[in-house]
């Protein structure tokens, strides 16, 4: 079965419930990548307004989390869902739960641009955040797409960014060292920097957790903590 | 039983094709520790075929949840294990079925012998017009199982006692069993086919005539039941065959499409005719 086929139940209100939490779903993770997205701007551009909105428009994305998990919750007391529906149902509680976590990172990075803003600091260093950002949206929006398309394939090769990501991570670690090392005066602004990277690496992580819950969704087959070699051979369609 | 019957919605072209396409069952039919065996069964009321090639293990110490539409054969695979269809002139089984690998429709084998040991229990409570004592006393009387008043004073006791039902009739063992609610009516029942001792117990949709408590009483005594014998039950809740069997079968339209564990079956079901059914979407 690799397709939901939503709309197939015999109930139409059933269909309709599930295709309103889908697409619930779908909405909270464009605004969480608008916010992911404008943080990061925050940061290189060093918009205090653009990081201040991102912060105080973080209880948006809460109040999704919780509406959608309610309804989830009254789907499984009323529908008692299973096989596909109730898999799917799952994948949405944890889908949003990292979503959401996506969101609190994106907040950081935006308290963070406000206060970089503020002291009017070390412009030069954000810029370094540029390249593992733009590798952590690129990720984030193909596992969203890979959610939104039920797509396994575009899941696991999604997923194996991560480390790239890790290691872009890795070695901006390293600058940031080496520019605390030279310019002992910026401690606390590089810490913050630094902080971001980090919150943009947690959302490399959550975005891995997205595309693991793809693979559960369509096959049914927990993948978290199992060998990436072997996930690859025994999921990804063969090149015909 | 009508073969033709489907109440499973108009259908669509995919899963009449994957039905058409289902050559056998999907996952193992058998078991390792199988009480009843059936292998490659057909049954026929006349010209109308119930049932196709279905072969299908019932194991020891496990409850096996046979689901699906009404029509697929699953009440009349169920009355085949205990030969019950032998009393429905235009029925004929063909295959094989075997209970502790005995051939159950070998002309040496007494049905009457064999529904001692393979037990029945019904949609409806079918209590005999006769005391609660009579009604669990009436198939160890008939079978000579007990040799004087007090062995026949256990056996009913006993019964009553697994069936989880002593406590609430101890004092009122001459009352007729008709005077029992529809729960304790089907708790009797149940007492009634223990005391034969069978080996195997089948259930044709035992609750479906009882309210949420009287249910979850008898589930919990279905659980309690699997640790002594093999049972098989046919239900159309997909809810009680999750919650009280180990292996679940899917019949349609007479084949046996899928049968697997119980927790696969009902998070991953691999075959799309079981995904549709037990997810209630046309199919």
């Amino acid at each position: 079965m690799d397709k939901l086929h939503l709309d197939q139940h015999i109930s139409q209100q059933f269909n309709h419930e599930l295709e309103d939490i889908r697409n619930r779903v779908l909405a909270m993770g464009g605004l969480v990548e608008q916010q992911v997205d404008k943080g990061l701007t925050a940061l290189l551009e060093s918009d205090g307004d653009l990081g201040q909105s991102v912060a105080t428009a973080d209880f948006e994305v809460n109040a999704m989390e919780v509406e959608i998990d309610e309804e989830c919750i009254q789907i499984l007391a009323r529908r008692q869902p299973a096989a596909s529906d109730l898999r799917l149902i799952v994948t949405v509680i944890k889908v949003i739960t990292d979503l959401e976590r996506i969101g609190d990172e994106a907040e950081k990075m935006g308290r963070f641009a406000v206060e970089l803003a503020e002291a009017n600091a070390a412009t030069s260093y954000r810029k370094e955040l540029r390249r593992l950002g733009d590798l952590v949206k690129s990720m984030l929006r193909d596992a969203l797409d890979a959610f939104a398309r039920l797509d396994v394939d575009a899941a696991i090769k999604t997923a194996a960014r991560d480390e790239d990501i890790n290691a872009e991570y890795q070695t901006l670690q390293r600058l940031l060292a080496t520019h605390l090392m030279e310019d002992p005066r910026q401690v606390s602004q590089l810490l913050k920097i630094t902080w971001c990277a980090r919150a943009l690496e947690r959302i490399g992580d959550h975005s891995v957790n997205i595309c693991e819950y793809v693979v559960y969704l369509v096959k049914g087959r927990d993948i978290r903590h199992i060998n990436f070699d072997q996930v690859q051979s025994e999921f990804l369609s063969k090149p015909n | 039983m009508n073969t033709q019957t489907t109440t499973s919605g108009s259908g669509t072209s995919a899963a009449s094709d994957a039905f058409d396409q289902l050559k056998e069952t999907v996952g193992d039919v058998t078991v390792t520790d199988p009480k009843m065996c059936a292998r490659n069964v057909d049954v026929f009321y006349g010209d109308n075929q119930a049932i196709y090639d279905v072969s299908l293990d019932i194991g020891n110490n496990e409850v096996i949840a046979m689901i699906g539409p009404s029509g697929c054969g699953k009440s009349t695979f169920l009355r085949c294990l205990n030969r019950m269809n032998d009393s429905i002139p235009s029925c004929r089984v063909s295959g094989d079925m075997s209970l502790d690998g005995e051939d159950l429709y070998s002309t040496s084998l007494d049905p009457v012998l064999l529904r001692a040991r393979v037990g029945m229990v019904f949609q409806k409570p079918n209590p005999f017009a006769k005391s609660i004592y009579d009604n669990v006393a009436y198939g160890p009387r008939i079978h000579g199982l007990a040799s004087n008043r007090a062995e026949l004073d256990d056996i009913v006791i006993s019964s009553l006692q697994k069936a989880g039902l002593h406590e609430e009739v101890h004092d009122r063992l001459d009352a007729p069993g008709t005077s029992l609610s529809g729960g304790q009516q089907q708790r009797l029942c149940i007492a009634r086919t223990i005391a034969v001792s069978p080996e195997v117990i089948l259930m044709d949709e035992p609750c479906s005539a009882l309210d949420p408590i009287a249910t979850a009483r008898i589930e919990e005594l279905i659980d309690e039941l699997r640790q002594n014998y093999a049972i098989a039950i046919v239900t159309h809740s997909m809810q009680q065959a999750a919650r009280v069997s180990q292996r679940t079968a899917y019949f349609h339209l007479g084949k046996l499409v899928e049968v697997g564990s119980t927790n696969n079956i009902f998070t991953n079901p691999q075959h799309e005719l079981t995904e549709n059914y037990i997810t209630g979407r046309f199919g």
